[in-house]
C-alpha cells in the first residue's frame, strides 16, 4: 500500500501541479505518481476479454429474450388489424385449395367435370297408392329420406325437380320407405352390382330428354 | 406483410389442405355408421377404400357404391356390399393399367372410374384405348368413356357406341357436346327408331343419326318439359318476362 501521510508538502505541492521544489522533490513525486498509475491500474478490470465475454453473455441472454418475446407474443391475445377484403380473398383461396386437394383424393365422379353446368332436372313417377315416394341416388349419397317428391292428387303423379351437374346419374325412386323402384322414364337400367338395377340418366349441357 | 398477418393467412391457407388431407377413412366409416350400418362392418369398408388410395385408385366411387349397398341393406347382404366393393376396385385396376397402356403416366381418376364402369357395361379393352387415344384430354377421355357406356346401357351395340364417341371427338366436338348423345338416343327411340338402326348408320359412316352436320336431331327439343331447362336459360326467360 502506499501511505501518502509520509509525503512531503513540497511534493504535494508538485502533485497538485504547483510550480516550485528541489529536484529531490520533484523526483519523488516521480516516483509517487508512477506508484499511483501502478496502483490504479491494478484496481482497473483487467481489460478487454472480459468486456467481450460479457457482450457476448448479454446478447445471447438478449437471444433468449427475443425467442421468449416471440413465444408469448404467439400463446397472447393480440389485436390484429385485418381488410375484410383481403380476409375473405385469403378464405376464398384457403377453400378453393381445399376443393382441389380433395378432388384429387376422391377421384371424381365419372363423367362429370371441374367446370359442370347444373341443370334442373324433373323426375316423375306414377304411383297413386303410395303414401311417400323420395329420390336417392349417386347425387344424393343415396340418402333415400332426402328429396322427397310430391304427389298431385289428381294425377297420382309424384314429382321433384332437383339441380344436378352435367354427366351421368345412378339413381332410383323409394316408395313408402322400403320399395326400391326404377324409373321408366330414365335413359337406361345398369346392374347395381347387388342383383338389381339402377336408372341412369346423362344430364348434357343443354338438359335432358327422355323417351 | 406483419408477421400477425402473415401467420393468419398462413394458418387460412393450410387448413382446409390439411382437413382434405386428414384419412378419408373415419369420414367413410362416420357416414356409414350415421347410417346405422354396424361399426365392424364400417370398418372393412373403410379399409378397402384406403386399400384403394394406395394403390392410386379412385375412392369416390367405392364410397358411393358402399352407402348404396347400405341403403339398399334391406336387399342386399352387408357381405354382398364388401364383395362388389371388392370388384369394383379390381375393376379400377385394371381400367387403371388399360390407360396407363397407352401411355398416359397418371390417368385422372374420373377416366379410371369411367372405363371401370365401361368395362362393366360389355366395352372391350379394345373399345377403352379407342375412345382414349381419340379424346383431346384424359378428362374428355372419362365423358367420352361415361357416353359410350350409357349409349351401350341403351341398347346401342357397344362398337357403334365407341364409334359415335370417337366420331364427335374427331369431328372437334367437346366432352359437353358429346353428353347430348344420350339424350339424342333417348328421342330418336322415342321417335320409334331401334337402336340396331341408328348403330348401322353410325357404322356404315353415316354418323350418329341427326348429329353428322352438328346439328341437334330434327324434332328433338333442347328439353323435355318446362323444368328440365338449364338454370342459366332460366335466369333469362325470367328475366325477359
Amino acid at each position: 500500500m502506499i501511505d501518502g501521510s509520509h509525503i512531503s508538502p513540497d511534493v504535494h505541492r508538485l502533485l497538485d501541479g504547483e510550480p516550485g521544489g528541489s529536484p529531490e522533490d520533484r523526483a519523488a513525486a516521480d516516483r509517487f505518481q508512477t506508484a499511483l498509475d501502478t496502483y490504479g491500474a491494478a484496481l482497473r478490470l483487467p481489460g478487454r476479454d472480459v468486456d467481450i465475454a460479457v457482450m457476448t453473455a448479454v446478447r445471447r441472454r438478449r437471444g433468449r429474450a427475443r425467442s421468449g418475446m416471440f413465444w408469448r407474443w404467439l400463446v397472447q391475445p393480440q389485436a390484429v388489424q385485418l381488410r375484410p377484403a383481403m380476409a375473405a380473398a385469403a378464405i376464398i383461396a384457403a377453400l378453393a385449395v381445399g376443393i382441389v386437394v380433395r378432388q384429387a383424393t376422391l377421384g371424381g365422379s365419372p363423367g362429370v367435370g371441374s367446370e359442370t353446368p347444373v341443370m334442373l332436372v324433373r323426375f316423375e313417377l306414377a304411383a297413386p297408392r303410395a303414401q311417400t315416394v323420395s329420390l336417392a341416388g349417386s347425387f344424393n349419397d343415396w340418402s333415400a329420406g332426402e328429396e322427397d317428391m310430391v304427389k298431385s292428387p289428381a294425377t297420382g303423379l309424384w314429382t321433384i325437380t332437383v339441380p344436378l351437374p352435367s354427366g351421368e346419374h345412378q339413381y332410383m325412386f323409394v316408395v313408402d320407405g322400403e320399395q326400391w323402384v326404377p324409373d321408366p322414364n330414365a335413359h337406361a337400367q345398369v346392374d347395381d352390382g347387388f342383383g338389381q338395377s339402377n336408372s341412369v340418366i346423362v344430364v348434357g349441357p343443354r338438359g335432358v330428354v327422355r323417351s | 406483410m406483419k408477421p400477425a398477418r402473415m401467420t393468419i393467412a398462413l394458418a387460412l391457407m393450410l387448413l382446409p389442405a390439411t382437413l382434405a388431407a386428414q384419412d378419408q377413412l373415419p369420414d367413410v366409416e362416420r357416414q356409414l355408421v350415421a347410417r346405422g350400418a354396424p361399426v365392424e362392418w364400417a370398418q372393412s369398408v373403410a379399409e378397402i377404400v384406403a386399400a384403394a388410395r394406395a394403390d392410386g385408385l379412385p375412392t369416390g366411387p367405392l364410397v358411393s357404391k358402399a352407402l348404396e349397398g347400405w341403403a339398399k341393406r334391406g336387399r342386399v347382404p352387408p357381405d354382398r356390399v364388401l364383395a362388389v366393393l371388392n370388384q369394383l376396385m379390381g375393376r379400377f385396376g385394371t381400367a387403371r393399367d388399360l390407360a396407363v397402356g397407352t401411355g398416359l403416366d397418371d390417368p385422372p381418376g374420373s377416366l379410371v372410374a369411367a372405363a371401370a364402369e365401361g368395362l362393366g357395361r360389355g366395352m372391350t379393352p379394345e373399345n377403352v384405348r379407342d375412345v382414349i387415344a381419340a379424346a383431346p384430354t384424359p378428362e374428355a377421355a372419362a365423358t367420352g368413356m361415361t357416353v359410350a357406356g350409357s349409349l351401350a346401357a341403351q341398347g346401342l351395340d357397344v362398337a357403334a357406341a365407341v364409334r359415335a364417341v370417337r366420331d364427335d371427338f374427331r369431328n372437334g366436338r367437346s366432352a359437353a357436346e358429346l353428353l347430348e348423345l344420350p339424350s339424342g338416343m333417348a328421342a330418336l327411340i322415342g321417335q320409334g327408331m331401334h337402336p340396331r338402326d341408328i348403330a348401322q348408320q353410325i357404322v356404315r359412316g353415316g354418323g350418329f343419326p341427326g348429329r353428322g352436320s352438328g346439328a341437334r336431331p330434327k324434332g328433338v327439343p333442347p328439353t323435355k318439359g318446362p323444368t328440365d331447362i338449364p338454370t342459366k336459360a332460366r335466369g333469362r326467360r325470367r328475366g325477359n318476362n
